[in-house]
């Protein structure tokens, strides 16, 4: 169907123009290299803020912007019409998140169990599949924002919820930037 | 009868087809319901839950019989750093995409919630929907897509499969969603399943056995805050399987696991082949990086393109809609009477656009009139929208909401007057012209 998707699109895109707005309105010039941040990174901060802080990526992603001045600025720029509640718990999500490492942390320091003694094949392969498992769980949480918090099951949410957002910010990008070329070149 | 049980929560026929439905029958269902919401509130329990219409459906394909596993596991609860009772309200309100729930909005948040709280009971499982099915798909499944496809069918997640015919992940999604709305507060995990409530009398191999039923479905998420029973969740053992809770729990969270990763199946490209977690995890590792990649090449040809960055501003004319006027109001100008020449005036960068206007103008409004499901009006590009547009019923509400918030941002006071008043000449043709883009 196509109007839920359109809708996050549109939604993306408003925001991100919003957030490249107070770019514009900086008036010195910025190298190609900044404005790619500029874009990218109001292009982020859009798509996090189009889930409205229900998902824990959004709200990662608006808490890692908040934490240096530019982001903190375009995080004012567009959440700030939205809810308070949100800013409020993104930068509740730090420390949550902070809490939730140190212990597992913890836990893992504490249970690190080494089961090589099964013999049989079918036990061998099993614990080679799980480290497999375990080895790529562990970069998809790395490439999901926020992703370190979760456990497996919320990581899949997240995942699903996220690839959507990511897939929609393509389409939004690649088409603005086939517009942008086209004036340009028709300039 | 399902449809009727669900008719007082989510606005009823608009919710039958989720496809045809536009995101203003959407958000007309959702402010609905989100009265009802206020109104279920104050009550405490409600008769006919769409749990026991299922379980009524259930008990009719006797799915229950034969020594199959069933989740018996109900709610979630919700992480109290994060989540309070005015979540899920707003989460009725405020989803992006506009889809009304018939209740637990925030279950994403919810499950998270829940897989922090390490020390509970084993956590929400997704229920019957695993069991079920296998017992009676056929049956049920043509009773349940009437009622969770619906539902299902908005989820956002779904949107990518909302014509799958699985019911596993339309039980799977409602049931999460039902699950997801309550709130406890409590360390214990509600039993949210009423439809289990009248087979539950006897035996459950659940080492938890407290055999508190609520009685408030689950999908009656506003007065899920005012109970604060403990529950647990019980979970039948297969045949010839182990029955301790830890093996029990075990397989819930596989079968869990195994659930989302169907979906993600179908939204990651070319998966139709992979079966094992690690590569499907494969799989989305590489997607996931791949389109991240994207973005980033992609942000770095923008720059390319733009050497001030305010070209973006013309990007913006050209791909929305009504929020697109009140953007581009302050680089045009708030003088009242604006006209195509004066804006061209204003600023250069426009001008191809104007000039692309004359020549896009014909294609659009056909295009756009099939394309645009939610803002008819802008098919029409030689009226000029005007502060009209603000008040007709096409732009869902959530719409008007941020276009008042971006005046807000964007504006003083006496900006945002005159530009209510000012017809939208130049900003309709400029928008008009690359809506199609965004599609």
């Amino acid at each position: 169907m196509r109007a839920p998707r359109s809708v996050l699109k549109q939604q993306f895109l408003k925001k991100w123009m919003m957030g490249l707005q107070v770019f514009g309105s900086a008036k010195q010039s910025m190298s190609i290299l900044e404005r790619k941040k500029a874009i990218k990174l109001s292009a982020d901060i859009a798509l996090a803020a189009t889930r409205d802080g229900r998902t824990c990526w959004s709200r990662a992603i608006i808490a890692d912007a908040s934490k240096d001045d530019g982001g903190k600025v375009l995080v004012q720029h567009l959440l700030s019409p939205e809810s308070e509640r949100l800013k409020k718990a993104c930068t509740g999500l730090v420390m949550e998140n902070k809490r939730v490492r140190c212990k597992k942390i913890l836990k893992r320091s504490c249970c690190i169990k080494r089961v090589r003694k099964g013999a049989s094949k079918v036990v061998l392969a099993k614990s080679i599949s799980k480290r497999i498992v375990k080895r790529r769980t562990q970069v998809l949480k790395s490439l999901v924002p926020g992703g370190e918090f979760m456990d497996d099951i919320s990581l899949i949410e997240e995942t699903l919820d996220y690839m959507v957002s990511l897939r929609a910010q393509v389409d939004v990008m690649r088409r603005s930037l086939a517009k942008a070329t086209e004036v340009v070149n028709g300039k | 009868m399902i449809n009727r049980a669900l008719l007082p929560a989510g606005g009823g026929e608009n919710m039958l087809h989720c496809t045809d439905m536009t995101v203003l029958e959407r958000q007309r269902a959702r402010i609905k319901w989100q009265q009802e919401q206020q109104q279920q509130f104050q009550l405490q329990q409600q008769e006919i839950s769409y749990f026991t219409e299922l379980a009524d459906v259930f008990h009719q394909a006797g799915f229950h019989e034969g020594g199959l596993s069933e989740v018996v596991t109900r709610s979630v609860k919700p992480d109290p750093g994060l989540v309070d009772n005015g979540w899920n309200n707003d989460h009725v309100g405020g989803y992006g995409v506009g889809l009304p729930y018939n209740n637990g909005l925030g279950f994403e948040l919810n499950y998270g919630a829940i897989s922090r709280t390490s020390s509970c009971p084993p956590e929400v499982v997704a229920a019957v929907a695993a069991a079920t099915v296998k017992g009676s798909e056929s049956v049920v499944s043509d009773k349940i897509s009437s009622g969770a496809g619906r539902e299902s069918s908005k989820k956002r997640k779904v949107d990518k499969i909302q014509n799958n015919s699985k019911v596993v992940a339309e039980e799977d999604t409602r049931d999460k969603r039902i699950k997801g709305c309550a709130e406890q507060g409590e360390s214990k995990i509600t039993e949210k399943n009423n439809n289990k409530n009248s087979r539950n009398n006897n035996t459950n191999k659940n080492n938890n056995s407290n055999k508190e039923n609520s009685d408030e479905t689950s999908k009656d998420n506003s007065k899920v805050s005012e109970v604060q029973k403990p529950d647990y969740i019980h979970v039948r053992a297969r045949r010839g399987q182990a029955t301790d809770s830890h093996s029990l729990a075990e397989r819930v969270r596989r079968e869990k696991i195994s659930e989302r990763m169907k979906y993600l199946q179908d939204l990651v490209p070319g998966c139709d082949k992979i079966t094992g977690k690690a590569g499907m995890l494969d799989e989305i590792i590489n997607y996931v990086q791949s389109l991240q990649r994207q973005v980033e090449f992609l942000s770095m040809k923008l720059a390319a393109a733009n050497p001030r960055l305010d070209f973006n501003v013309d990007n913006l004319f050209a791909k929305e809609a009504f929020p697109a006027c009140s953007i581009n109001f302050p680089t045009i100008g708030m003088s009242s009477d604006m006209t195509n020449p004066a804006y061209l005036q204003f600023n250069p960068a426009q001008q191809q656009l104007l000039a692309c206007c004359g020549l896009g103008m014909g294609i659009d409004p056909p295009d756009m009139a099939l394309k645009r499901t939610t803002s008819a009006p802008v098919s029409i590009p030689e009226t000029f929208l005007d502060s009209s547009c603000f008040t007709q019923t096409h732009p869902p509400p959530t719409w008007d909401a941020d276009l008042q918030n971006l005046y807000n941002v964007a504006f003083d006071q006496g900006r945002q007057t005159s530009f209510q008043t000012q017809p939208f000449t130049g900003d309709v043709k400029l928008s008009c012209l690359f809506l199609s883009a965004l599609y």
